[in-house]
């Protein structure tokens, strides 16, 4: 049985920024460990010189755009699903600049 | 009238013997009167379609010409965007979010002059097979309204089932179009990938999500994925082959049809199951079509393989959700960490959170080469094993659901829940074309269906065997029981 | 600066290039600098669930137009990469960028390191998408994603620049490029051009690199020079103090009133950015023939006018440099081309004389008015000798002051300006000059070569700078030797 440790589950929900309530993490560390110990079953093939599968699409061809001006998203529109917004932008708490 | 077809409705609609109107009426009248019981709607947008039915019936006294869909009523998974309604996914976390754009699939489907009749219930953000795992409400199976109906789209597959709509678009990840479609008696069909736009579907895996049909018939099916199925320029995985007029496929005979059975990769089905399935086999048989044995024991590793892909795509696809530019942001947040760590507490429901670690984990250093590589290398092995099978036959005939429809609650464990979709999870993992239709019923009346497979772009093919097989028999038309006091 | 014959400073570049496209990267929004805040947004740059990406062709085309002016191998299979990081300005919390499979690899840059000129190596370079803005108040943050999703390239350097000077010349030669390209605005206060430095010293002979650490947010080039000189002190400064120091990675900014780098964050651990392929783009595919049609299409890049400037039209590398990075001065000085034998003086005119008269009204030679054939004019009235060097400087401050009067027009209406070449009045003026100077004639004659200069300058002065420089040297060498 492949177990995740109470440290691992930890630093996961900090990656995700999840804040997880105590029963929630001991029920994650259960689950997770148990599908991984499942997963694990794939060790046993061979894949060896197999090429990854990057894209399903069998026929390849490109998809790309004209360099043109369209769709826009008006922003009274935008705002409209903004938690908080102010002079035209979203509002977040101070942030530490980078 | 409910029970009419799509294709029924357009044809009595554009002979002008019967309105849009009424149409869209009658199928409210219902949905008030049914969806109490069911809870297959999340919302309904009964002004909007009155509007439309009216433009519709508007059109044809004016004798213009009208969609392939003229005022039929049509339900949409609510996790694919119709513009101005909200478009919840099933989570709290998008309780207020109005969709800014439509879907391309309900652009289209409107351009053939659909009516959309409202949104319906799924498991939250697609993932699961239950549709339990909504932050709203259980929907359940019109077959016995204590049992789920399948999941994830088991709204819309609850809906068609009941008859309150003829037709409705789910999304199908690793089943979520199938499953429920076969634990309620319909037909449910995930194109080849590609095939359908992705552009607003709310995305899950993005290798693997469809959006996909759910009809009581095929030839419903089979029309609606004329309309909905053809190249997208704002969703650059679009297959650019042109649309096909799968209708006409449909009427050409069924001869010289091949069958692959994978045999030993359903030893484990139970008895019902199993004769269940063999008894399709052997209609299928005599309609004229040939079996072959294939192998297709690597589909073992598909849910393993599932499990690893999707939580790491959905990991990625939902970290948009931090509570900044849309949906709910927590209250107690004072800090921009808070924002994040505290909305999402707030907004994702359990299954959704152990995904996105679970997602998170097989991405990271020191274990993405052992998980996420691993797994892309094993799909490409499942691909290849589909071309050696697709090389001896045309169709591969396989079951749906290890079980019929089961009691809500049934599942505690989440990997029992993922192991229940290994028919399913193959199809999305090589982008195949797949349905789901009707095989008939359990000792305790519960459907069962049969599934279809065919290699990439062989969505006619696939459409077609079912036709013969559906036509064949009468499961899609008996609807569930629990119908008989109707209203109109 | 200290010790480098000691120590060997390692650099390595990281510059980030805005495309000048129409629309963004993934999407259709307009890429436009400078409007209201969340004005130029669509659902893709917005993070808008159920929004996808979708290539911008001409992105693809500007970035395989500067692999090929930089001669680096075309991939004609590239993918895309998620980069999963958290930050406000990040539409979906995943930057779409290449990671494994870049579109440009290799490829070098030659430019002039003050008079000697040196070729550096690009590692690879790669289209991504910029994040949004934020902006800083008191109490809160504003998020504006008009940048968000616009194209940009990033090119790698190899670590192979040990000079403050070696940098700036590096940043200068690829902004001439995406200039000559017409790729980029390059504009580095609006945030078109940014560099990100990594530094690192080691003793000379050393093969093994130390540890390094990158500076940020260098908003000009002279910033990241003193940026740049400051960081090899620090380093130089704390090896000597402590030999078996171990610097330890992390992001330094730097302070433009203290002139010192400053820590902003250590990286203990590695940010793990979780790189997988991009789900929702196949992988992006170029035929040989689209990249040879963009390679016989190319203009003129800065390597070959470099090239002819030095080779063909006998100019200095610093001076050619000088040009090069400045693109509208560099066109300037090619329509003069067109009307001037001398193109060394023109030069020197151009880049020297006239950039510094103009350097206080902030006005380029494009916007002061005065029109290119009018420095060759004034040059060919110098070669022809009409004009002296010096009463050329006056006509060139009032070409300044009156821009669009010809330097012919300003010589004719000025009879100071006018040369002296009256061999009288030439003569008569060394005559003075010999009487008042008797001292020099005798320092003349006892093989003092100064007292001939000295001489020449004395009756240049009272001739107020009008004499035919030729007379008057051969006047006063016939008096002299006639003494």
């Amino acid at each position: 049985m492949f177990e995740l440790q109470e440290d691992d589950i930890e630093k996961l929900s900090k990656l995700c920024h999840i804040e997880c309530t105590e029963k929630e993490k001991k029920k994650l560390r259960q689950n997770l460990s148990e599908i991984l110990t499942y997963a694990a079953q794939l060790q046993e093939i061979n894949t060896e010189g197999v090429a990854p599968c990057n894209s399903v699409l069998e026929n390849r061809k490109n998809s790309l755009r004209e360099d043109e001006i369209g769709d826009l998203l008006p922003r009274e529109t935008f705002l409209n699903n903004a938690p908080s917004h102010t002079g035209g932008m979203i509002r977040v708490p101070p942030v530490i600049k980078f | 009238m409910y029970q009419l077809s799509a294709n029924a409705i357009r044809d009595l609609i554009l002979k002008g013997e019967i309105s849009a109107l009424t149409m869209v009426q009658t199928c409210l009248k219902r949905i008030a009167h049914h969806d109490k019981e069911v809870g297959a709607f999340l919302s309904l947008c009964a002004e909007r379609a009155v509007e439309k039915a009216e433009k519709v019936d508007a059109k044809r006294k004016k004798g213009e010409p009208l969609g392939k869909l003229a005022g039929v009523p049509i339900a949409i998974k609510d996790n694919i965007h119709v513009e101005g309604l909200i478009s919840t996914c099933g989570s709290r976390f998008l309780s207020n979010y109005r969709a800014p754009f439509s879907s391309t699939v309900v652009e289209l489907l409107e351009q053939e002059d659909a009516i959309i009749i409202g949104k319906t219930n799924l498991d939250e953000f697609a993932m699961g097979s239950t549709t339990e795992n909504s932050a709203y409400q259980v929907t359940k199976n019109p077959w016995d309204l204590s049992c789920t109906p399948g999941g994830s789209s088991g709204g819309s597959a609850a809906a068609v089932s009941a008859r309150l709509v003829p037709l409705a678009l789910g999304s199908d990840t690793g089943g979520s179009i199938r499953q429920p479609a076969a634990l309620t008696g319909v037909v449910g069909f995930k194109p080849t990938y590609g095939r359908v736009s992705r552009f607003g579907l709310v995305a899950y895996g993005s290798s693997l999500d469809q959006i996909g049909p759910l009809a009581a018939s095929v030839a419903d099916t089979a029309l609606i994925m004329e309309i909905i199925g053809r190249h997208c320029s704002r969703d650059a995985t679009s297959i650019t082959a042109p649309s096909e007029n799968y209708g006409k496929q449909l009427l050409q005979g069924l001869q010289g049809v091949t069958i692959g059975l994978p045999t030993s990769f359903i030893q484990d089905l139970s008895k019902e199951a199993k004769a269940n399935f063999m008894q399709a086999v052997d209609l299928l048989k005599s309609l004229g079509c040939t079996t072959v044995e294939i192998d297709l024991s690597l589909l073992k590793q598909s849910i393993a393989v599932y499990y690893i892909l999707a939580t790491a795509e959905a990991s990625t696809n939902l970290a948009r959700f931090d509570g900044i530019r849309y949906g709910i942001r927590s209250e107690r947040a004072k800090t921009l960490d808070e924002v994040y760590e505290f909305s999402k507490q707030e907004g994702f429901g359990p299954e959704v959170k152990s995904r996105i670690l679970l997602g998170t984990y097989v991405l990271s250093a020191g274990f993405q080469e052992a998980y996420y590589r691993k797994a892309q290398k094993v799909r490409t092995l499942i691909m290849k094993q589909f071309a050696s099978a697709f090389a001896n036959c045309q169709i591969i005939a396989m079951p749906v659901s290890p079980f019929p429809a089961f009691p809500i609650g049934s599942f505690q464990d989440p990997l029992q829940m993922y192991l229940q979709d290994i028919y399913t999870i193959a199809a999305n993992l090589a982008g195949l074309p797949a349905i789901s239709v009707p095989s008939g019923f359990s000792q305790d009346q519960k459907p069962y269906g049969l599934q279809l497979l065919g290699p990439q772009m062989h969505d006619g093919a696939v459409l077609h065997t079912a036709y013969h097989y559906e036509q064949a028999t009468t499961f899609s038309q008996i609807p569930p029981r629990f119908n008989n006091e109707v209203l109109g | 600066m200290s010790n480098l014959h000691e120590w060997e400073p390692v650099i390595g570049l990281e510059v980030h290039i805005q495309l000048n496209t129409k629309s963004k990267m993934f999407s259709s929004a307009p890429n436009r600098f400078g409007d209201e805040p969340n004005t130029n947004i669509g659902v893709v740059c917005t993070g808008q669930p159920g929004s996808l990406p979708v290539i911008n062709k001409e992105a693809v085309r500007k970035a395989v137009q500067f692999g090929c002016a930089v001669g680096a191998e075309i991939a004609l299979v590239s993918t895309f990469d998620r980069k999963s990081y958290f930050y406000p300005d990040s539409p979906r919390n995943f930057q779409i960028t290449q990671f494994e499979n870049p579109i440009i690899l290799g490829g070098s840059i030659e430019t002039a390191v003050g008079e000697e000129i040196k070729t550096f190596q690009i590692h690879h370079a790669h289209l991504e998408d910029d994040a949004g803005m934020l902006k800083h108040f008191t109490s809160f943050a504003g998020v504006d994603y008009n940048r968000a999703g616009v194209p940009l390239i990033e090119i790698v350097s190899e670590p192979c620049m040990h000079s403050a000077a070696d940098a700036v010349a590096y940043a200068n030669a690829i902004k001439a490029i995406m200039e000559y390209l017409n790729a980029s605005d390059c504009n580095m206060e609006e945030g078109s051009l940014r560099c990100d430095c990594n530094i690192s010293i080691r003793k000379r002979g050393e093969k093994q690199l130390r540890n390094k650490i990158e500076i940020k947010n260098m908003n000009s080039f002279r910033n990241m020079e003193m940026a740049i000189e400051a960081e090899i002190e620090r380093q130089i400064a704390l090896y000597t103090h402590d030999p078996d120091a171990i610097i330890p990675k992390g992001t330094y900014r730097f302070d433009l009133e203290k002139k010192e780098t400053v820590l902003m964050r250590l990286k203990e651990e590695a940010e793990d950015y979780r790189y997988f392929p991009e789900p929702d783009l196949p992988p992006l595919l170029l035929s040989l023939s689209f990249v040879e049609e963009i390679k016989k299409t190319l203009p003129e890049l800065p390597k070959q006018r470099f090239h002819r400037y030095i080779e063909e039209l006998q100019i200095s590398p610093y001076s050619a440099s000088l040009l090069l990075n400045d693109k509208p001065l560099c066109d300037y000085f090619e329509e003069a081309l067109a009307h001037t034998s001398n193109p060394r003086l023109l030069c020197n005119w151009v880049t020297v004389e006239f950039v510094g008269r103009l350097k206080d009204s902030g006005k380029t030679m494009g916007s002061s008015g005065i029109p290119p054939n009018h420095l060759a004019e004034l040059v060919s009235l110098i070669e022809k000798g009409t004009i002296t060097g010096k009463i050329a400087k006056l006509v060139a401050d009032e070409m300044v002051l009156a821009p669009g009067k010809s330097p012919n027009a300003i010589v004719q209406e000025n009879p100071d300006y006018q040369p002296v070449s009256d061999s009288g009045a030439i003569e008569k003026i060394v005559d003075e000059v010999l009487q008042e100077n008797p001292q020099s004639i005798a320092d003349f004659q006892a093989k003092k070569t100064k007292a001939y200069t000295y001489l020449m300058g004395q009756a240049m002065k009272k001739s107020r700078g009008k004499a035919d420089p030729s007379i008057l040297n051969a006047i006063l060498t016939k008096k002299l030797e006639s003494l």
